[in-house]
């Protein structure tokens, strides 16, 4: 493949404030429930007593951090091999597209993501996602979601340019491990984060 | 679980159900034949050849639900070089025609017994090659309680399990159905039910031993992996379902089968025989309809 | 009736015109997404959506116009055929540490849900079984609502006026708001509320003891000095929620400039988890005692030479009060402060032990805070105002002043003392640039009343009729009518369940509003208001940029502006409607861009931002003089923004109090003697005044009502009471306070859960997502359970501003308005303690016992067919 769009994310300057996401929610008039870019937070820790003062609890090993997360555009897109209707496509620049007017709304793809990237439109009867803000892109302009973080920790460009700029990280916990897709994806790290698969935390947003 | 699951619930254990009630068919079919000739023969398995279709074409209605589109669902078997579930689809649709095909030669008596044979040995190959790519469906790597040889050992246990009790109760109701019509020399009929139906009693206990190994080699093995989300969500929130789906398992393919096999070797009566076969066929669809349902209800995805 | 049908029949009310502009409308904003995709269905037929999909339109500034506490951040608005298609921030310059893009945050971004919200009130309405008198009081919250014409709905509420007055006299109404202030005025006045909300007790003791408020006064360092400290002291603040937009950002580039950071707040919040290097986890409402216990440990542990941690110099010259050495004249040397933190005549020292117990810190960790502050030689310390607004804290800013005069971080590159938070977060300094005024003409009653009742007393005033006007000083009152013109007081000030109350015993309450919120269901008439998109401009900015947004739509369906109603009422009562109408807004605009100035480089003298012609003002259609300044008008009107570059070195900067610290008496403080007073008989003669409770001159630690004392049935022998925990209450993201509560992408992303810690979740049985019911001693709320280690055992917390959903039956609010809990208190200067409420936890259900709230219905009033 010629060349491979793909994101940075700054996991040591997000502060969960989800502007990524409704930014991205008003470009692409999403409704609830549909998410092209999530926000996750991570975290874990105890309290224990401390051991001077056994009266007062103190944190041990506490941490937090969150990530932004869209479509990884994987080089290895598991959604593009085992779409059963080849509406899933991966662009000459490795940008993965949804051809809606090809689905037939199996969620295939949900399974197959390890990322929850695709996303059901219950208008359309279709899957959606994350298109890496096409339109923009073909005209040189930033992705509404790396133009909306307040913090900047949103970036993006060619895959090796990202990965000369920034290293070479694409996944700590709990992202899957980068072997599993291959993603497009590069971050710098919080200061406290976990490796892969260990399940040191958990996701904390999850089910509330 | 949602519709959709469900969906996909009765979708595998129709198509299963008549991939395996096909292949235990033909056997039988061919032991039969060598007892007593094609004609008994076709007397004892024709009629249960006609009820497999309708079990398919239930299953592949069912699996419509699972699509939010449905208008586009021929374009489901668009991506057979990569996509093990277009090869489902392809397998599934495939496997109709062919079955059909041989059911309306069987029941026409066209083409010559051979040529039929062949034919039916083409579907069986199909079916296998079905039952196989639903399996490998579930294999994907981020999915790893589903990533497991457990997939397809369980779905062709199931398919010849629930294949056989469900041909041994179409037996049983076809036998009901000629001594209701008075048809004469009913007594070959019988002799070739209670060997079936010993038969599938004892295949039965074999795939019960067979499944009870998947089972426990599953669990073992997953406990220690990625997917050992699916054995402590079967522990907490699954596990009388769990506990009840091996239950009536048991009770089906172990106790109604054990029974079966003594009194189908034994002058009972074939309306005995009839009952427990029933009864061992429900209480397996039960049992598999529920496992499934675990199968779908528990599994581990990584990533997030 | 399905939620599609009453909104295709809101629709249908208005011209076919209108009708498939707001379908537009809906579907590309999303906003109608709640009723299950009902946007789309409801949208125009496919070929228009296209076209209108398809085509560019224009991207025009929009308002975004909040009190939420963030950075005043520029929206733009892509608009075809006067419809919103998507909103975008700042893209106007290459973004860089000296010249940011002053970018939105999630509210921001989701605007175009809240403007053309399904829900947003449409035309004039009354309660069915409301008659002038009350009718049936009783159903306030609870009864139907009727369309009503504008000239109805306004003559129904003047005559009402009229008649209260005639009853009543002018003391029979309560504003709450303040759109309709100048009628009240001409009038002849109204009741007011008074008393600080977000400033909790540094609205009055920071600037009368010496520091400054926090907003008018700033005493924080700007945003690059900010970058040369050592250590940033971040005292309960979570920027990353309360200021939203770019201030968290200028808090980074601090740290990446080699600044350490600490957090003491009871949760380790997001802007710790991106900032801290260390946190402390205080108990919240006990920031005094641990002050104190560190002050404990600079006085003890203090040695000018081998380990100075107290800057002499800076006591000694610009305080009075530390020691009995610098005492001012007349007043008991005993009564200085180091001999109260020693206990040299109280008996208690206020050790870090004594601390301790309190705040819930180990001995060690005080003593670690006291020594890291005093020894590091550049220190910001900063704290937001959340710390204060607790009942009794009157005495806590001036604590956190004596703590930052003891070691010296006042005055220095660097170094500074102060509140950094709400929109002036991480840059301190005057302004570098502003609008000019919009010169209306101030309306005027000498003989007007003048009564005010503090917000904690408000609602019981309403309904006992009696209030504390002073020391000694309780009045009658008889307040028959509620007038909520602008405000969200009903939902907002603590005491919710009690004023409610209130509303049903009045004779009359007006609700001017964009929804349904709380005071508008608690109403007899509802007015619809425009939002700032749909008026002609809007100006608005922050330290170093302006924004003028401009008009992104027409009013929609009969939403008037407040300056119109205020108008026609004045009308009704034959008052002066011109001048309670103000200057055409358009003229308005122009006087606030013809007056708007940044500072030349030399970082002194004002010049004129605009270079206006006389084509832009026969353009705008207004009266005016060409004039000369930096931009153009056009070049204004087309980037919407004015952004004031910075670097290091320049003449913007700002060492806070560098200039008093230099020479105090040539640039003394605010307070009586000049001097900083940690000594302040002004301070406590200010409170004893306010009639309520009583301070120290010096700041002494005040036990707070339903502080961490009070979790306790008795506190010497550690015996728990009913009510065991410490609920704090945030600014949440969800919510510019309770604006945008009702925008479902919001509700969404941010669901409202009620946030404790693991090892108290599992002592009650609860599990992430249960849903869990909250009771203080004035009510009960049921929300979803967040587990998270990151918050202190035995303290709970959940954002304030959730509109109040009042089960009639139980009186549970399902919603979580944390007024709901927090009890009306009147302590010190009449704030309200949001920060620390007593409440006991059960388990109420599983998830499932609570939907999500924002697959909750929308309130949209009238359901008739």
């Amino acid at each position: 493949m010629a060349t491979q769009k793909a994101f940075y994310f700054d996991a040591s300057a997000c502060n969960g404030c989800k502007a990524c996401m409704i930014a991205c929610k008003s470009k692409n008039a999403l409704p609830v429930g549909v998410n092209f870019r999530r926000v996750l937070q991570y975290g874990g820790g105890a309290w224990v007593p401390d051991p001077e003062y056994p009266d007062f609890l103190q944190p041990s090993g506490l941490f937090a951090y969150s990530l932004s997360v869209a479509c990884m555009h994987c080089q290895n897109a598991p959604c593009v091999n085992i779409c059963p209707a080849k509406a899933i496509e991966k662009r000459d620049d490795g940008i993965v597209l949804v051809d809606e007017d090809k689905c037939i709304g199996c969620h295939y793809c949900e399974w197959a993501c390890p990322y929850g990237a695709p996303q059901f439109d219950a208008d359309k009867g279709t899957m959606i996602k994350c298109d890496f803000c096409v339109d923009l892109i073909d005209q040189g302009e930033a992705p509404y979601c790396v133009a909306s973080c307040p913090m900047r920790a949103l970036d993006f460009g060619e895959l090796d340019e990202l990965r000369a700029k920034y290293g070479t990280v694409s996944a700590v916990a709990p992202l899957p491990p980068a072997d599993l897709t291959d993603p497009a994806f590069v971050m710098t790290p919080h200061r406290d984060a976990q490796p892969v698969g260990q399940g040191t935390g958990r996701i904390y947003d999850d089910e509330v | 679980m949602n519709t959709r699951e469900w969906a996909l619930v009765a979708f595998t254990i129709l198509a299963q159900m008549s991939v395996g009630s096909f292949l235990v068919l033909g056997a039988v079919h061919f032991l039969a034949k060598r007892k007593a000739g094609e004609a008994e023969a076709d007397r004892l398995s024709d009629r249960a050849l006609l009820a497999i279709g309708p079990v398919l074409i239930l299953g592949m209605i069912a699996s419509l639900f699972h699509l939010e589109n449905p208008a586009n669902a021929y374009r489901a078997v668009m991506n057979i070089g990569s996509s093990w579930l277009s090869r489902e689809i392809f397998f599934g649709v495939l496997f109709a025609a062919v079955g059909f095909l041989f059911a309306i030669m069987q029941w026409r008596k066209l083409a010559s017994p051979t040529v039929r044979i062949a034919v039916a040995g083409v579907a069986a190959l199909i079916g296998v090659a079905l039952v196989y790519s639903m399996a490998r469906v579930y294999m994907l790597p981020n999915q790893p309680s589903w990533n497991s040889a457990a997939t397809p050992l369980s779905f062709f246990a199931t398919t010849l399990l629930l294949g056989a009790l469900a041909m041994g109760a179409a037996f049983s109701v076809n036998y009901t159905y000629l001594k209701a019509r008075r048809q004469p020399a009913l007594q070959t009929q019988s002799d070739l039910l209670r060997d079936a139906l010993r038969w599938i009693a004892l295949a039965s206990i074999v795939l019960l031993g067979f499944q009870m190994v998947i089972i426990s080699a599953d669990l073992v093995n997953q406990s220690a992996g990625d997917a050992a989300a699916t054995v402590a969500k079967i522990g907490e929130e699954y596990g009388a379902i769990f506990v009840l789906r091996v239950a009536l398992v048991f009770l089906g393919a172990g106790v109604f089968a054990f029974f079966l096999y003594k009194n189908a070797a034994s002058a009972a009566k074939e309306q005995v025989l009839a009952n427990l076969v029933y009864g061992a066929f429900a209480l397996v669809l039960v049992a598999e309809v529920l496992g499934r349902f675990l199968f779908y209800a528990t599994h581990t995805r990584i990533g997030i | 009736m399905s939620e599609q049908s009453l909104v295709m029949k809101a629709l249908t009310d208005v011209t076919l015109k209108r009708r498939s502009f707001l379908k537009w409308s809906a579907a590309l904003s999303g906003t109608a997404a709640l009723s299950g995709g009902l946007s789309r269905k409801l949208g125009p037929a496919p070929s228009e959506f296209a076209r209108a999909a398809a085509s560019e339109g224009e991207w025009i500034t929009a308002a975004c116009w909040h009190n939420c506490g963030g950075q005043r951040c520029l929206l733009k608005a892509q608009v075809v055929d006067g419809v919103v298609k998507k909103v975008k921030t700042d893209d106007t310059h290459p973004d860089s540490i000296e010249l940011p893009q002053i970018r939105g945050c999630a509210r921001g971004r989701a605007q175009a849900q809240h403007v053309f919200g399904a829900d947003r009130l449409k035309y004039p309405m009354k309660r069915k079984n409301w008659a002038p008198g009350g009718g049936k009081k009783e159903l306030r919250g609870r009864d139907e609502w009727e369309r009503i014409s504008w000239d109805e709905a306004l003559d129904l509420i003047a005559d009402e006026l009229k008649r209260i007055i005639d009853t009543y006299g002018n003391e029979g109404i309560l504003e709450v708001g303040s759109t309709l202030g100048g009628v009240f005025t001409l009038l002849g006045g109204a009741v007011r509320p008074w008393g600080t909300t977000s400033w909790g007790t540094w609205y009055y003791t920071g600037d009368i003891v010496g520091l400054g408020d926090g907003l008018t006064n700033t005493t924080h360092n700007d945003r690059i000095e900010l970058q040369k400290s050592n250590l940033i002291v971040i005292w309960g603040g979570n920027p990353a929620w309360s200021a939203q937009g770019n201030n968290m950002k200028y808090f980074l580039d601090a740290k990446r400039a080699g600044a350490k950071f600490i957090f003491i707040d009871p949760f380790y919040n997001d802007s710790a988890m991106i900032l801290a290097d260390e946190w402390f986890p205080v108990r919240p409402a006990t920031d005094h005692a641990l002050a104190l216990g560190m002050a404990y440990t600079l006085i003890t542990e203090d040695d000018p030479v081998n380990n100075p941690l107290i800057d002499w110099d800076f006591l000694n010259r610009c305080c009075i009060g530390f020691d009995a050495d610098h005492m001012p004249e007349g007043a008991d040397p005993k009564d200085n402060f180091k001999d109260y933190v020693l206990g040299t005549y109280d008996g208690q020292p206020k050790t870090p032990e004594w601390a301790a117990e309190i705040c819930g810190l180990t001995p060690k960790q005080i003593r670690y805070l006291a020594r890291t502050i005093g020894s590091t030689p550049k220190v910001s310390l900063l704290t937001a105002w959340a710390p204060a607004r607790v009942n009794d804290a009157d005495s806590w800013p001036h604590m956190f002043m004596t703590l930052g005069a003891m070691t010296g971080h006042i005055g220095k590159s660097g170094s500074c003392t102060g509140v950094s938070c709400w929109e002036r977060s991480a840059d301190g300094g005057p302004f570098l640039i502003g609008a000019g005024g919009a010169g209306n003409p101030r309306v005027q009653n000498e003989n007007a009343i003048r009564t005010q009742i503090n917000n904690g007393e408000l609602w019981n005033a309403v309904l006992t009729g009696q209030y504390t006007a002073g020391y000694n000083d309780v009045r009658n009152v008889n307040i028959q009518a509620i007038i909520h013109d602008g405000s969200s007081g009903l939902n907002q000030k603590v005491g919710m369940t009690k004023g409610i109350e209130a509303h049903r015993k009045v004779e009359f309450v007006l609700s001017i509003n964009l929804f349904l919120n709380t005071n508008s269901k608690y109403s007899d008439i509802v007015l619809p208001a425009t939002t700032q998109w749909e008026r002609y401009g809007y100006l608005k900015g922050n330290r170093d940029h302006l924004i003028w947004a401009r008009q992104i739509t027409e009013p929609l369906f009969e939403a008037k502006d407040d300056s119109w109603i205020a108008a026609e009422l004045a009308k009704r009562l034959g008052l002066d409607a011109d001048l309670v109408a103000g200057l055409p807004l358009q003229q308005q605009i122009f006087n606030q861009l013809a007056g708007a100035w940044v500072l030349k480089d030399n970082g002194v003298d004002r010049e004129n931002l605009l270079t206006i012609t006389a084509e832009d003002i026969a353009e705008m259609g207004v009266e005016g003089e060409p004039q000369e300044g930096r931009i153009t008008l056009q070049e204004f009107k087309e980037q919407g923004i004015y952004v004031v570059p910075r670097k290091d070195g320049d003449n913007f900067g700002y060492i806070a109090l560098k200039d008093f610290r230099d020479d105090p008496e040539a640039n003394p403080r605010k307070t009586e003697s000049g001097l900083m007073e940690i000594y302040c008989p002004a301070q406590q003669k200010m409170i004893h005044d306010f009639g309520f409770t009583e301070v120290d001159p010096i700041p002494t630690y005040n036990r707070p009502r339903e502080g961490y004392e009070d979790t306790f049935e008795d506190w010497e022998n550690k015996v728990k009471g009913e009510y065991p925990f410490q609920l704090f209450t945030i600014h949440y993201r969800r919510r510019s306070h309770s604006i945008f509560d009702n925008v479902p992408w919001l509700r969404e992303a941010f669901p409202q859960e009620f946030i404790m810690n693991p090892l108290d979740a599992e002592a009650l049985g609860l599990k992430h997502g249960d849903i869990a019911k909250i009771s203080s001693r004035h009510g009960t709320v049921i929300r979803p359970v967040f587990i998270t280690e990151r918050i202190r055992p035995g303290v709970v917390t959940l954002g304030e501003g959730a509109w109040a959903e009042i089960d009639e039956e139980t009186g549970i609010d399902r919603a979580g308005a944390t007024n709901t809990l927090n009890g009306a208190y009147t302590t010190g200067q009449g704030h309200q303690g949001w920060n620390s409420c007593n409440v006991k936890i059960e388990r109420y259900g599983g998830p499932d016992a609570l939907e999500q709230d924002y697959l909750w219905e929308q309130r949209i009033p009238i359901k008739e067919a």
